[in-house]
């Protein structure tokens, strides 16, 4: 596993990170799991259940732990910067720019289509992730009590997931 | 000094530390925490911030903490305000991972993940379908998601491509409008 890899795919992802945490789990999966085989399927789906319940975004928590399990804390530092550096350079742009271009109907016009494509990207997480956590009646049941829960109450999705995993503990 | 170097670390360390469950959690703390406590901007450049944090790619918390560290105090209020919003994470999830490789396979942690997994589908559907509502979707429009939907989920086409294709897409669009007014 070539460091340079690594750095190149999380700098690749956090480039086109659009749309926010749920919209590009899609991208990471194909990136990690299909393409370089970092992760597993079942593996991908457990890191983004940690990474509900841990503090950070989604994609800064799979770059450092990927780094982390294929080449120790080096290996995390690298790709948690690559998945940073270009929102750092693109920020530092925008803070100068930005303020001006927001008012360009161009502009704008890109940001409303780009709403459309995500949704269905977080759409394609659904599955991907589904994918990997209905294995038999149990998780179908997790599922709708979690969805009703969720849904009506409003609960802290932290306490969602510490409840979902009790249960998974006692009767999965 | 109010907004010294250390004082703009740990602000922005309680914001990582206390981001647990996405970004538009977190805002309110961060404004309450730069804009109403420390004045450190006004809330007009922190909602300009937060626009450009938003329509940049990358983390919404990342990007704002960057925008909003360059206001405080230039290049390196920006480098400190990044490394305190970043740190709590970097640090849990290594700990995580030393600790997920030794233990994943022990049968009870298994079976937490069992039922994490179904809850976290849960967890991504809801803000689907309240986003789905909101986004004022029609007949000549719901094919956008829809296809994305399928192309990523279905067909595995990278993502990469569909932000490309519509980038491309509006900039001709707005081309071709350009050129029929003028």
């Amino acid at each position: 596993m070539s460091m340079l890899t690594m750095f190149a795919t999380f700098v690749k992802i956090g480039l086109f990170s659009f749309g926010g945490g749920y919209a590009i789990l899609a991208m990471i999966q194909q990136e990690v799991v299909t393409r370089h085989g970092w992760l597993t399927a079942s593996e991908f789906t457990d890191v983004v259940a940690i990474s509900q319940m841990t503090p950070g975004p989604i994609s800064i928590n799979a770059a450092t732990f990927i780094g982390y399990q294929q080449a120790g804390i080096w290996g995390s530092l690298v790709c948690t910067f690559g998945v940073i550096l270009p929102s750092l350079l693109l920020m530092l742009v925008i803070t100068l720019t930005y303020l001006k271009l927001r008012k360009l109907p161009w502009f704008k016009n890109i940001f409303q289509k780009l709403r459309w494509v995500t949704l269905g990207l977080i759409g394609a997480a659904v599955i991907l992730i589904g994918k990997g956590s209905f294995d038999g009646l149990f998780s179908v049941l997790v599922f709708l009590a979690s969805l009703a829960v969720y849904w009506r109450f409003k609960v802290n999705p932290i306490h969602l997931m510490l409840g979902a995993a009790v249960v998974g503990m006692i009767f999965g | 000094m109010r907004n010294s170097l250390l004082s703009i670390f740990f602000t922005f360390l309680k914001i990582g530390a206390f981001t647990i469950g996405g970004a538009y959690a977190m805002i309110p703390l961060i404004k309450r925490e730069v804009v109403d406590k420390r004045h450190w901007v006004t809330e007009d450049d922190f909602l300009d911030g937060l626009a450009a944090a938003q329509s940049c790619p990358g983390p919404i918390a990342v990007n704002i903490s960057i925008y909003l560290g360059l206001h405080i105090r230039k290049g390196w209020g920006m480098l400190v305000a990044l490394l305190g919003t970043m740190l709590p994470s970097i640090i849990t999830i290594i700990l995580v991972a030393e600790l997920f490789t030794r233990y994943a396979d022990l049968p009870l942690v298994s079976k937490a993940f069992h039922g994490l997994k179904p809850a976290l589908v849960a967890l991504i559907v809801v803000p689907l379908i309240e986003m789905t509502k909101n986004a004022k979707l029609n007949l000549s429009n719901f094919w956008v998601p829809l296809a994305a939907m399928v192309l990523v989920g279905l067909l595995g086409v990278s993502p990469i491509w569909l932000i490309l294709a519509t980038i491309v897409f509006c900039v001709g669009q707005s081309l071709w409008l350009k050129g029929r007014l003028s």
